[in-house]
């Protein structure tokens, strides 16, 4: 299980800005703080304000078959140790707000969730392919074990 | 004066894997760029839902062909947790001992292709010299230059013997003599300062932004190993530094890998000292529990990052892998950024980028 460093970093999330929002032990080895996506950027910059210096590894996205409606998006942190927001996405909403403003180094993972699971980034200037071939007219790759 | 877009790859001479950048010039200025990555994309985290947890660690290995080791350990130790078992510390210090080689010929690599682009083809063939006696010591080890298999879950394929131990001590004094030379020549000659001091300077503020790791970052002072941060055993074991400059140039860069390559033999002359005797590996069912669990492990260019769930059965419901080339990727546009046309080949070089690993 994850240490208590990663924990207070998510619950000062929870207690500060007060969105609604639920800790998870769904990644055996790190903290998981379920968000809502309205609440993303608020966090993030809540994020960078105050617990810096903060590094995003990646952004992960997963269609679970045990909840098919839905597309998970991981944005997993490192502050010292490994910690995760997640926002889940219903399949009939793919949008997110764009956190590129806020940190710069989301490009090329904004744009490869983008084109493999069809969410929509908004808040950038567009999201050109950047791994699957520019005449790509199928439906995003790997989003084909959820049940549309 | 007119501005001129100058497209490079996704074939070119100046490239060693296929990438295609847009470089904006106004003379011989460099006013900025764009790139576009898919070349050799092969759809590893896709196929590796239709492999099983053992197909999936050949598949693994295929991301690279310079740190094929550090995507297996990575994937390995990922079902490891999952499955919730501890690899014998035999097989432990055998899975550190080939990532530290890994990273030697890795790093060796890298600083020959970088006195290529600069005019040193003696420096270049110097290096690739001693990378040589690396890869001849892992096919020596492994059987196999490139893709090594040393890997499987549950543990090592195979175990060191009575002759391997004084093989490798022996070559790696030699390669840390060769290396002190390298080191001494880097710091002192006039045409490499000439040519990298300076350029392409990233500062921590910007490697914080855009998230770049390895020795990129820590050539800029942003202290983070994933060996020492988060480490898989037996890291936590070894005593190393993590070494770090300042200026976050292109000569910064090249004093951190050749500085990380001496780093490396200590660890690899460590490792042999402190190995254990005992087994190289456990069982392991192959059906792996459901759950979610990451890895993180620092590969040759930093920070390796793996997301794996199960959901039970004998094959991977989702593998994610974020390489370290994707995130220094993400700033060589901003790099490119006010420079001389010149300097473009230093720029590509300096970052050590593998294409490969970025599109897998």
């Amino acid at each position: 299980m994850a240490e208590n460093k990663a924990k207070k970093i998510l619950l000062s999330i929870k207690t500060e800005i007060g969105a609604p929002c639920q800790m998870l032990d769904d990644i055996q080895n790190e903290s998981v703080l379920e968000i809502q996506k309205d609440h993303l950027r608020e966090i993030v910059e809540f994020l960078l304000h105050n617990h810096q210096p903060i590094h995003l590894t990646t952004i992960t996205a997963d269609s679970m078959e045990s909840d098919p409606n839905q597309i998970h998006i991981f944005y997993n942190f490192w502050k010292g140790e490994g910690f995760t927001l997640l926002t889940k996405l219903n399949q009939n909403d793919l949008e997110l707000n764009s956190i590129l403003d806020l940190i710069p180094g989301v490009d090329f993972y904004e744009r490869e969730v983008a084109e493999m699971y069809g969410i929509h980034f908004a808040n950038r200037e567009n999201t050109p392919s950047l791994l699957l071939p520019d005449d790509w007219d199928q439906k995003p790759p790997m989003r084909s074990q959820v049940k549309e | 004066m007119e501005k001129i877009t100058i497209p490079i790859g996704p074939q070119h001479p100046l490239l060693k894997e296929p990438l295609s950048l847009r470089i904006n010039v106004s003379g011989e200025q460099v006013l900025g760029g764009d790139l576009r990555l898919g070349y050799v994309h092969r759809g590893i985290e896709k196929l590796a839902q239709t492999r099983n947890y053992v197909q999936n660690v050949h598949l693994v290995e295929r991301i690279c062909g310079i740190c094929s080791h550090v995507h297996t350990t990575a994937y390995c130790h990922s079902v490891e947790r999952l499955l919730g078992i501890e690899i014998p510390e035999r097989a432990q210090f055998i899975r550190a001992l080939l990532c530290e080689l890994e990273r030697i010929h890795s790093h060796l690599l890298w600083v020959g292709i970088l006195a290529k682009h600069i005019g040193l083809d003696t420096i270049f063939m110097h290096t690739w010299h001693d990378r040589e006696m690396v890869l001849d010591m892992m096919e020596e080890l492994s059987g196999g230059r490139v893709s090594h298999a040393v890997n499987k879950i549950g543990g090592v394929r195979f175990d060191l013997d009575e002759k391997h131990g004084p093989m490798i001590t022996k070559t790696i004094q030699k390669l840390h003599n060769e290396v002190e030379k390298l080191l001494d020549i880097i710091t002192h000659e006039p045409t490499i300062k000439a040519r990298t001091r300076g350029v392409a300077a990233i500062t921590a503020e910007e490697i914080r932004q855009y998230g770049v790791v390895g020795p990129v970052a820590r050539a800029s002072g942003v202290d983070m190993d994933m060996r020492r941060d988060d480490p898989l055993p037996p890291y936590d074991r070894l005593d190393f530094s993590v070494i770090t400059q300042t200026s976050g140039d292109a000569w910064a860069r090249t004093v951190v890998r050749v500085e990380e390559v001496q780093e490396s033999i200590n660890l690899c002359e460590q490792i042999l000292k402190k190995i254990p005797g005992g087994a190289t590996e456990t069982r392991a069912r192959s059906r792996v529990p459901a759950g979610q669990v990451t890895t993180r492990a620092e590969a040759p260019r930093g920070e390796l990052f793996y997301y794996l769930r199960s959901d039970g059965t004998d094959k991977p419901a989702r593998l994610k892998i974020r390489t370290p080339t994707l995130p220094v990727l993400s700033i060589l546009t901003k790099q490119l950024a006010d420079i001389q046309v010149a300097d473009i080949p230093v720029v590509l070089a300096g970052v050590d980028l593998c294409i490969a690993c970025a599109d897998r």
